[in-house]
């Protein structure tokens, strides 16, 4: 019998993903990482992201009869996540704080204590397949395709593939419900997460007006551009826009009207037709590879987006940044999103979208 | 193995004497005792009975014990139903605590003192238990002046000098209240040899029940209560009285000052094992507090260069039951704010306090430090190899 920490977020995920693995016959011991304190929002009913996730995870390792324990990777979390995503908004990019938070801070933190706690391995109730391949472990997509969590995965490190488990891999949703309630467990039918954990009211402004102060150049006004140049009107603060966004652009453009690029040495938002918006290159950087680094010419599947669906893909270039040409189109594709590469299932790896251009410009 | 508890000084579990004694309260001695009828004269009698014993155990009048439901409260009528007073007797406060007390304290204090409400002194405390006595009497030089000092402070152990603060209190007109929920039954704790105005005491320390404890207010110290509604305990905390809980408390109260001498004396044994053997096997261990006076039942000691999070889950996995500093009450582990009093706010050190009590035998403290230093040897290889 060997030792699995189990990253548990009080969530109906992770409480079965712990449960699989102490029916499989190991030592599991659950944790809860502490990531973030609402200090700042008297009276909110979570004094504490993730209090109650607390709560709920201990009721479930009561229920299996295993150990829980919190560790508090507020600090980190802040540091590596937070800020992160602040600056990322503040320089005109749209983050992915959940990718951020999973490579870089949870499974860093739950691999250092794995190794402090004699575990064996380290898992979490992500939605991904993690399977032994010839030239070592790889994670496939998951096998419930609407639930599926490889794109949040690609920063994890290669070295670390051998001492991590998804054990939901196979599972649908409905079937790991279906597990929780038959175990009993408290979680069984608690709704989604949705929001990001650390922007309660769903409004990450709020967030950066308070971080960024409300001088900074996201805030103040700026024109609205089209991609010749010409002056289609104002908005107020680049920080409320992202690429794709229609929202908020105000009417009377005749056609509908997409961002298409934020520039915020100028504070100018570039908006433009649904054509525009289509990529044809993409280049990726901050790369992290699951796989040895490809050659140029390789064709592999990019999926630009959470929800997207992913597309073939040409590398023209690989280094420190990738090239990619798209070989379908792909709408707005945004600087600061995730670009997450695959091998049909196979999660190859990743980056961060630097630059997208269509072919007309 | 089986699981070792050694965290006496976070709670300790119910003693069978007081679980007796507690048992026909929670059953047909149920009345309320301010209800004139015979339910009513019986719990009324009960309560009576109780605090009497408590007066007893602590020196003081029957009429100067409260009972509230914890230290906590306890600590905060003393501190915030003081300042009160003197602001409604028309005066500005000064409210001086020591740097190492409970958060319940630091707390009061703070609330007691905020937005103009008073001054708020905070004493330095060395890491020999001596405190900042400049400090000190710059507070008592601005009446009418609060002063909260701990008997025994709960991280390391260490004994404040509490007789020479109260009796300078004393003489300076100030009010001193002293929280001595680690301090009874470990040290002597005597309100009539003493000079304390306030005493703060709970019974989940003592084997007594959870939610239980008393408020010493000698006679002629004057408090506004922080709740309002009924008359009982002298007005200072109305609602209907838990007489179980008091019962509960004053036996366990009673029986750990009967046997204050002994089992401190035995105590105070076992930490020293407890403390020689650690510091024959783990070479650069600190014993926190070593250079003050201690109470017999607590061992804090630090470690170089290691996670405490990672220490005390690796050691609770050994099942050893053991905390860092004070137990956080999500029980994610913080810095621990009497220690960075002690020894600096970027101290290096991972902190295990074994906290001993009725249970403890020399097998348990001789295990407890086989397999702490077993668990330390193989983070700190580890660490150095990571």
């Amino acid at each position: 019998m060997s030792r699995v920490l189990v990253a548990m977020s009080g969530g109906v995920d992770s409480s079965v993903a712990a449960a699989l693995l102490k029916e499989a016959g190991h030592e599991v011991v659950g944790v809860t990482m502490k990531t973030f304190c609402y200090s700042g929002t008297p009276g909110h009913a979570k004094t504490c992201c993730g209090l109650d996730g607390i709560a709920d995870a201990r009721r479930v390792t009561m229920a299996l009869d295993i150990p829980h324990y919190v560790f508090d990777v507020e600090e980190d979390f802040s540091r590596d996540v937070v800020d992160d995503f602040v600056s990322e908004y503040a320089r005109g990019r749209t983050p992915n704080p959940c990718v951020r938070c999973n490579g870089n801070t949870k499974f860093r933190d739950l691999l250092a204590r794995g190794r402090a706690l004699e575990c064996e391995a380290i898992a979490s109730g992500h939605y991904v397949r993690w399977e032994e391949g010839p030239g070592g472990p790889r994670l496939r997509r998951g096998a419930d395709r609407a639930k599926d969590q490889s794109y949040f995965l690609w920063e994890l490190p290669r070295a670390i593939l051998p001492r991590v488990r998804f054990p939901l891999g196979d599972l649908t949703k409905a079937q790991v419900r279906e597990r929780a309630r038959s175990l009993g467990l408290s979680t069984a039918d608690k709704p989604e997460s949705q929001e990001i954990c650390f922007v309660p009211t769903g409004d990450y402004r709020d967030l950066l007006r308070r971080k960024l102060g409300p001088f900074h150049a996201a805030f103040q006004p700026g024109r609205l551009v089209d991609r010749r140049g010409n002056v289609l009107g104002e908005h107020d603060g680049f920080a409320g826009f992202t690429v794709g966004q229609r929202k908020g652009l105000g009417g009377g453009f005749g056609e509908p009207m997409f961002v298409l690029e934020i520039r915020p040495d100028t504070r100018e938002v570039v908006v433009g037709t649904r054509e525009e918006l289509v990529a044809h290159h993409v280049e990726v950087g901050e790369l992290n590879w699951l796989i040895e680094v490809p050659e140029a010419g390789t064709h592999l599947r990019v999926q630009l987006r959470y929800r997207a669906a992913d597309v073939p893909a040409l590398v023209l270039e690989a280094g420190d940044r990738v090239t990619l040409e798209l070989l379908e189109d792909a709408a707005a594709v945004t600087p600061g999103q995730s670009a997450v590469f695959y091998d049909g299932e196979r999660l190859l790896g990743g980056g961060r979208i630097v630059r997208a251009e269509s072919a007309a410009a | 193995m089986d699981p070792i508890y050694l965290d006496h000084a976070a709670t300790t579990p119910l003693r069978a004497e007081v679980r007796v004694a507690i048992e026909p309260y929670l059953g047909d001695t149920f009345g309320n005792p301010s209800s004139l009828h015979r339910w009513g004269r019986e719990a009324a009698a009960a309560l009576a009975e109780a605090r009497a014993t408590c007066a007893t155990a602590l020196g003081a009048h029957f009429s100067e014990i409260h009972f509230v439901r914890g230290g906590t409260e306890s600590d905060n009528l003393a501190i915030q139903g003081r300042a009160a007073r003197l602001r409604a007797d028309g005066h500005i406060p000064t409210v001086a605590v020591s740097t190492v007390e409970h958060a319940a304290v630091l707390g009061a204090a703070s609330q007691a003192t905020a937005r103009g409400a008073g001054r708020l002194e905070t004493v330095p405390v060395a890491e020999d238990g001596s405190l900042d006595l400049d400090r000190l009497d710059r507070a008592l030089a601005e009446p009418p002046t609060v002063v909260s000092l701990m008997w025994v402070n709960n991280e390391t152990g260490m004994i404040l000098p509490v007789e020479e603060v109260a009796a300078r209190c004393r003489a300076a007109g100030a009010t001193f209240h002293t929280d001595a929920v680690q301090a009874v039954g470990k040290v002597p704790v005597r309100v009539d040899v003493v000079p304390v105005d306030l005493l703060t005491a709970t019974g989940h320390k003592l084997q007594g029940p959870k939610g239980t404890g008393l408020l010493f207010c000698r006679e002629g110290t004057y408090l506004s209560p922080l709740l309002h509604g009924g008359g009982q305990e002298r007005l200072l905390r109305p609602g209907t009285e838990d007489v179980a809980g008091a019962v509960g408390l004053a036996a366990a109260l009673r029986l750990a000052v009967a046997e204050r001498e002994a089992e401190a004396a035995r105590l105070g044994a076992l930490r020293a094992q407890l403390e020689g053997e650690l510091a024959a096997r783990i070479p650069g261990m600190r014993v926190n507090s070593g250079r003050a006076p201690r109470a017999p039942h607590i061992a804090s000691v630090s470690l170089p260069g290691l996670d405490g999070t990672s220490l005390l889950v690796a050691l609770d996995l050994e099942g050893l039951a053991v905390s860092g500093g004070a137990a956080c009450h999500t029980g994610a582990s913080s810095g621990s704010h009497v220690l960075a009093a002690l020894y600096g706010a970027d101290d290096p050190h991972a902190t295990v306090r074994f906290s001993l009590g009725a249970s403890t035998t020399a097998g348990d403290v001789v295990r407890a430090a086989r397999v702490t230093a077993s668990v330390v040897e193989r983070l700190q290889a580890q660490e150095g190899g990571a």
